[in-house]
């Protein structure tokens, strides 16, 4: 049988690969030897852990209609070359080295300068977009973990075998915090970005040195680390674009045949093999429940020997409601997001500002957005998230269970969490409505602005443009326009609610409805004071 | 039981990096105490701490490296047995190094084995021996059943087991080892085995196939060669230049280290199960043909015995001599118990002490050299021009040695030699610097100074016959494996620890990776009907890799069944190796439908892509059957894809084998069939048939004519050119036998693709 010429002539593992039967007969399919040699004979591998199996991945498992690169030959086609990568960073790379040197260079008018322009105006929006579709697809295409990637790997798309730099592991005290990390330095970025007012956009140039500074931070993590620790650690973005791009309807890389993986002998998809790196994510396509970790770099299926990996599709929300494994760092991850993007919000009112300036002058602090008020009211959100699950948890938790594990960050659990970690995925999609509103003003308002900054490289065009002052839109229909997606996304978070805490914490609860009710309720009550305060903020203006 | 005893103290902790995990189970089903689990909830690894030995095998083999393993080894003491320094060492032919003396003691250190599900000390052992398995045999007081197990694999565990190198090979590789510890003392456990339960003599083979067989040398690799082929009912006929058979095990390793008794035993078994020797026959360049014409196939086995020497002022008078003359005549007397008369001549002049012999070289043939001298009453000193720290010398032997009373002085070169009454009389050594491993030690400016000496041995080694090397392509062999390393030893965790300390800060896993090439290599054919093993193949090597090679050889020839007459009639391909370059993922389907064919027809098919069909591969197969899509622009450079070119380019010599080729297009193939025949022609490989196939070739309406090439190939096996056979009816145009006229290969062409 085709598992004879796998390295486990003892196989302790039974089933049989179900292609090899329909591949013409005894060691006819791919990847088959002639004979178990000394070394295989000597080899007598532990079976593979099947328990428990079945019942961790059937929810988020795709189902093989939705494989697109089935379906799609020439698809397949594209993301088998090594150069597929390369030529979705290629344009963003251009355009970011253009967004630097014209930034440094060109006009301080921040409407008419590229840099400012395209960065604030369009690139942050549609990055969102591209998140709520797609997932990472940000990942697939960026260009600051593209360049670090290039160097690190000394090639533009070739497959090398010696990589530039250290290679050291991320730390695990650190590594365990995992979602934390990038939620940590999005704070910071955001808080700077606000200090000197850049997304304003304010002065050209403060754009440029920000972009240096995500690049060269990128190489530095890149050269020390190995793989993509960057990304997965470090980069602003990730645990936004992770979980709102949890939404997304591409379920990322995924097997088609688990039962290949556990019995695969190489694991080319992590280690790397002859076509393609090991994943830079630490994702193993073999055990992946969401497109969270799925950079789409595409490597795991070039590199997978028994072509085993496919691209997948799926319904939207469904990274968020189907997998198993609930993640502590995204839970409080997505608490702290929620309070950013409150802040935000907040802060465009009157009462805010005379608070903010208050305490400015009295802890002497130069001037908005004062670090004690920024931290604090963002702490308010997340305790307050907090506060709700405890308090749901209190009410609804069915003593008979018992709920404490201990162990490390990851590892422990208790009633709280179970409540906690749950209800904080159902809420990602009013996180990612509400960041999405707040982008929309300055897309709708001033995207156009693109066109004469472009033109302003080559020395033509002016701020008198009537291109310049374009609107899409005007105030009052970006108002609604904002609380129309606001809307959207608390409809979304419902549902996903509904779907999540019926599935995971009524089992737990004493009120199976009530519980799924207080979730529901609680997500239209987060959703409604997004939307209330567009509607106050565009008052304040 | 020790290791329960182990367990019972604490202190290992294993760290999963839960955050990094992701479930593969690597860890899982390699982890020798089975102390690793799925936990189903999360889908992570975790680690019992109670039940952890701290031997790393997991962090080697995690992908992600998200395991981390704290706190102690719980190997348990590795049994040591010190050499046995006889009192007077002059005159003894008697074994240094002891063995352990009951089963007792053996099943204590057998008991240290971990029994890993993936174990690295197989990969380490050149013969792949099942290492694990042994020990658990020994453990189990089993000895029989031992020696069984090491009887798949070598058929001189005695030998092997009082010569290896074994702290760069199956101790250096144990995952103790790798783990920093201190191995299984795996080399002393098979020398137990083989010494309580004798080596089983050569089965009578069945009488059926008559195939005469020619083995050029009886050293290690002649008679691993010759045990299998003559197990399999062949007529094995040995040529032995010298006057007894056995090569280097015969006069190359002293009887302190190798007893006549065991290092003869081979032969007197080969001799027994009918194997025909003809010693004195000295087979050069020149006989190769004959010898071809004599018999089916040829395994040379002619070892590196040229021995190297310094070219300094004064290296041609009497009384310096190589080590191969002087190893032979002084094993010789002190087997005879005599001495030698020279040196009885030397020691008798008036006032003479012990005569000096200076022994270039202070590597293993050195030491052999100057112990043997010891032993015949002279004084050796071993000079060497390396640092002491970098000689490539077994630092047991040189212990033993220096033990022994031989004087060793590292970072000297003999720079000239004087006469005084006829012979040699004085040698000029001079200092020498290195700093370096890799660095050429630099000699020092300065008169340097004279030593008095009555004999000089040049040993620092051999090297292989030019003569029958330039006969043999592309040896001697380098042993190296050039690219991405084979993934099953990745996993295994070999690879991932750069070097051992027990082996000397050797990597002993690239170390028998390179091995690996060179038994590949000796499994194919580097003439017609002509293979080669042993030091012949790779320069001077160790017996048990010469052993492997011998045996890979013989099994290769067995195999393939070559006879001097040609192929017997209506033989088909047995064994196919189908091999191809795809894209889109239409050639890997053509190489599949292909493959289903010829499996149907009862053929044993492997159907790999290119960069996975290796030499191992390549040398097992009868057929191999190469499939391309076409690359090219518009107009210009259509051909095989470039990776196929690159691959073909990189083969290896394939005399005589047969080869199929096929290509899968989307306008037109053009020349590509043309461009790969002829580099397959260039490595004297046969292409007896080819096709190309376009997309409507491989639906449903088009697979006759893959059915067509299928059979067509099989019945092409053996690496001959049926002239009888003509092409089916029914076969596409682009079928066709290879006597048509193919186009202009640098024809210039449209767009030609797989997709």
């Amino acid at each position: 049988m085709a598992l004879a010429e796998r390295e486990s002539p003892v196989a302790l593992s039974t089933v049989a690969h179900p292609r090899a039967a329909t591949n013409g007969g005894p060691l006819a399919g791919p990847g088959a030897k002639f004979s178990s040699g000394p070394i295989s004979a000597a080899v007598r591998l532990r079976p593979a852990q099947r328990q428990g199996l079945r019942e961790r991945f059937a929810s988020s498992d795709p189902v093989p209609e939705r494989d697109l690169t089935a379906a799609f030959p020439r698809l397949a086609r594209l993301v088998r070359s090594r150069r597929f990568q390369f030529f979705l960073v290629l344009p963003n790379q251009v355009v970011f080295w253009t967004v630097i040197v014209v930034g440094l260079v060109g006009t301080v008018v921040p409407g008419l300068n590229f840099g400012t322009a395209i960065t604030w105006y369009v690139w942050f929006c549609l990055v969102f977009v591209l998140m709520v579709v797609v997932g990472r697809a940000w990942c697939a295409m960026c260009p600051f973990g593209g360049f670090a990637e290039w160097v690190q790997r000394r090639a533009l798309w070739r497959r090398t075998q010696k990589a530039l730099g250290l290679g050291r592991k991320f730390p695990e005290p650190l590594a365990r915090y995992g979602f934390l990390l990038p939620v940590a330095t999005f704070l910071l970025l955001t808080w700077i970005e606000e200090f000197f007012n850049i997304a304003g956009p304010g002065t050209p140039s403060d754009t440029s040195w920000m972009v240096v500074g995500i690049v060269s931070s990128a190489l530095v993590f890149f050269l020390v680390f190995e793989r993509r620790t960057f990304c997965r650690y470090i980069c602003p973005l990730s645990t936004l674009i992770g979980t709102v791009g949890s939404m997304g309807s591409v379920a990322g890389f995924r097997t088609r045949d688990r039962e290949v993986c556990l019995n695969c002998r190489t694991k080319d998809c992590m280690r790397g093999g002859d076509k393609g790196y090991g994943c830079p994510w630490y994702t193993w396509p073999g055990s992946a429940d969401s497109n969270l970790y799925c950079g789409l770099c595409s490597e795991c299926y070039k590199a997978c020997p028994e072509g085993n990996v496919g691209l997948f599709v799926q319904k939207p929300l469904t990274s968020l409601v189907a997998p198993r494994r609930r993640r502590p760092d995204i839970a409080w991850g997505v608490a702290a997001l929620w309070g950013l993007v409150l802040y935000q919000q907040v802060n465009a009112t009157n009462a805010f500002s005379s608070a903010d300036t208050w305490l400015n002058r009295e802890l002497h602090f130069p001037h908005y957005p004062n670090p004690v008020d920024y931290v604090g009211f963002i702490g308010l959100g997340v305790v307050a998230t907090a506060a709700v699950a405890w308090l749901m948890a209190a009410l609804f938790a069915d003593r008979r269970y018992h709920f404490d594990r201990p162990g490390n960050f990851q590892e422990r659990s208790s009633r709280f969490r179970s409540f906690f970690v749950p209800m904080s995925y159902g809420l990602v999609p009013v996180v990612g409505a509400d960041y999405f509103a707040r982008q929309l003003p300055k897309f709708l308002q001033h995207a156009p602005r693109v066109l004469p900054a472009v033109a302003h490289i080559a020395g033509f065009s002016s701020v008198r443009s009537p291109v310049y002052s374009f609107s899409l839109m005007s105030n009052g229909w970006i108002v609604l326009t904002q609380v129309a997606v606001v809307a959207l996304g608390t409809l979304a978070a419902a549902w996903a609610s509904w779907r999540i805490v019926g599935a995971e914490v009524a089992p737990a609860s004493r009120h199976g409805l009530g519980v799924r009710l207080a979730s529901v309720a609680f997500v239209l009550a987060c959703g409604t004071a997004a939307a209330v305060l567009y509607v106050v903020m565009h008052a304040a203006d | 039981m020790a290791l329960a005893d182990l367990l019972e103290r604490t202190g290992c902790h294993v760290t999963v990096l839960a955050d990094r995990c992701a479930g593969c189970q690597e860890c899982v089903v390699r982890c020798p105490t089975g102390a690793l689990h799925i936990e189903p909830e999360r889908w992570v690894a975790r680690a019992d701490d109670a039940a952890c030995v701290g031997c790393r095998q997991c962090v080697q083999t995690c992908p992600f490296s998200a395991i981390v393993v704290e706190g102690p080894l719980r190997a348990g003491q590795r049994a040591s047995l010190p050499p046995l320094h006889p009192g007077s060492t002059e005159g003894g032919t008697s074994e240094v190094r002891p063995g352990f003396s009951s089963l007792a003691e053996a099943q204590a250190e057998a008991a240290r084995c971990l029994q890993c599900p993936d174990p690295t000390c197989v990969r380490g052992c050149p013969a792949h021996n099942d290492i694990p398995g042994f020990i658990a045999a020994v453990a189990g007081g089993d000895l029989e059943g031992a020696q069984e197990i090491l009887r798949r694999t070598t058929v001189m565990p005695d030998i092997c087991s009082r010569v290896c190198d074994q702290a760069l090979q199956c101790e250096g590789a144990c995952t103790w080892s790798l783990a920093g510890g201190t191995p299984v003392a795996i080399g002393l456990l098979e020398r137990f085995v083989a010494d309580n339960v004798p080596v089983p003599p050569p089965a009578a083979g069945p009488d059926g196939s008559k195939l005469s067989v020619a083995v050029v040398g009886s050293g290690p690799a002649g008679i691993g060669a010759a045990f299998e082929l003559v197990a399999s009912g062949a007529q094995v006929t040995v040529y032995e230049a010298d006057d007894e058979p056995g090569g280097l095990l015969r006069w190359g390793i002293p009887a302190f280290t190798l007893p006549l008794e065991v290092s003869g035993r081979p032969w007197r078994q080969l001799l027994q199960a009918g194997v025909s020797l003809r010693c004195g026959a000295k087979v050069g360049p020149e006989d190769l043909d004959e010898l071809l014409q004599q018999h089916d196939a040829l395994v040379l086995c002619h070892g590196a015995g040229l021995p190297l020497s310094l070219p300094v002022p004064g290296a041609g008078l009497p009384g310096v001599e190589d080590a191969t003359s002087f190893l032979k005549r002084g094993k010789a007397a002190l087997v005879e118990g005599k001495a030698l008369p020279d040196f009885v001549e030397l020691a008798a002049r008036p006032g003479a002490g012990r005569p000096v012999v200076l022994v270039v070289g202070a590597g293993n043939t050195a030491m052999d050299v100057a112990r043997t001298a010891r032993r015949l009453g002279a004084r050796p000193i071993c000079v060497d021009w390396m640092d002491r720290r970098f000689a490539p010398v077994r630092p047991d032997e040189l212990e033993e040695a220096e033990a022994e009373g031989v004087e060793v002085r590292f970072s000297t070169t003999l720079r000239a030699l004087q006469e005084l009454d006829g012979r040699v009389g004085r040698a000029l050594l001079a200092r020498t610097a290195q700093h370096r491993a890799d660095e050429r030690p630099q000699v020092e400016k300065g008169p340097g100074d004279w030593q008095a000496v009555d004999a000089v041995v040049m040993a620092m080694g051999y090297r292989t016959d030019p003569a029958l090397a330039s006969a043999l392509p592309g040896t001697p062999l380098r042993r190296e494996a050039p690219g991405l390393a084979d993934r099953r030893w990745q996993a295994s965790g070999i690879l991932a620890v750069t070097s051992p300390r027990f082996a000397r800060g050797r990597p002993v896993g690239q170390l028998a990776l390179g091995r690996e090439s060179a038994l590949a290599a000796a499994g194919l054919p580097l003439r017609e009907r002509t293979w080669v093993a042993g030091d012949a193949l790779v320069g001077p090597s160790t017996v048990v890799e010469a052993m492997a090679q011998g045996r890979r050889a013989a099994q290769a020839v067995l195999r393939s069944q070559p006879r001097r007459a040609g192929p017997p009639g209506g033989l088909r391909a047995s064994r196919v190796l189908v091999a191809y370059e795809s894209r889109g993922g239409h050639t890997r389907q053509a190489a599949e439908l292909v493959s289903r064919e010829l499996a149907a027809s009862g053929a044993t098919v492997a159907t790999l892509p290119l960069e996975r069909a290796g030499l191992a591969e390549l040398a097992d197969c009868d057929l191999l059957v190469v499939g391309t899509w076409v690359e090219g622009l518009v107009l210009a450079r259509v051909g095989p894809a470039k990776a196929t070119r690159r691959w073909l380019a990189g083969l290896p010599l394939l005399p005589g084998k047969s080869v199929a080729i096929f290509c899968t297009y989307g306008v037109s193939p053009k020349a590509t069939l043309a461009l790969m025949r002829r580099a397959l022609e260039a490595k004297a490989a046969t292409v007896t048939c080819e096709a190309a196939f376009g997309h409507r070739d491989l639906s449903e309406a088009g697979l006759a004519k893959l059915a067509a090439f299928a059979h067509q190939a099989q019945g092409s096996g053996h690496g001959q050119l049926p002239e009888h056979r003509q092409p089916p009816e029914h076969q596409g145009a682009y079928v066709r036998a290879l006597s048509a006229p193919v186009s202009s290969p640098m024809a210039s062409a449209p767009a030609a693709d797989d997709a």
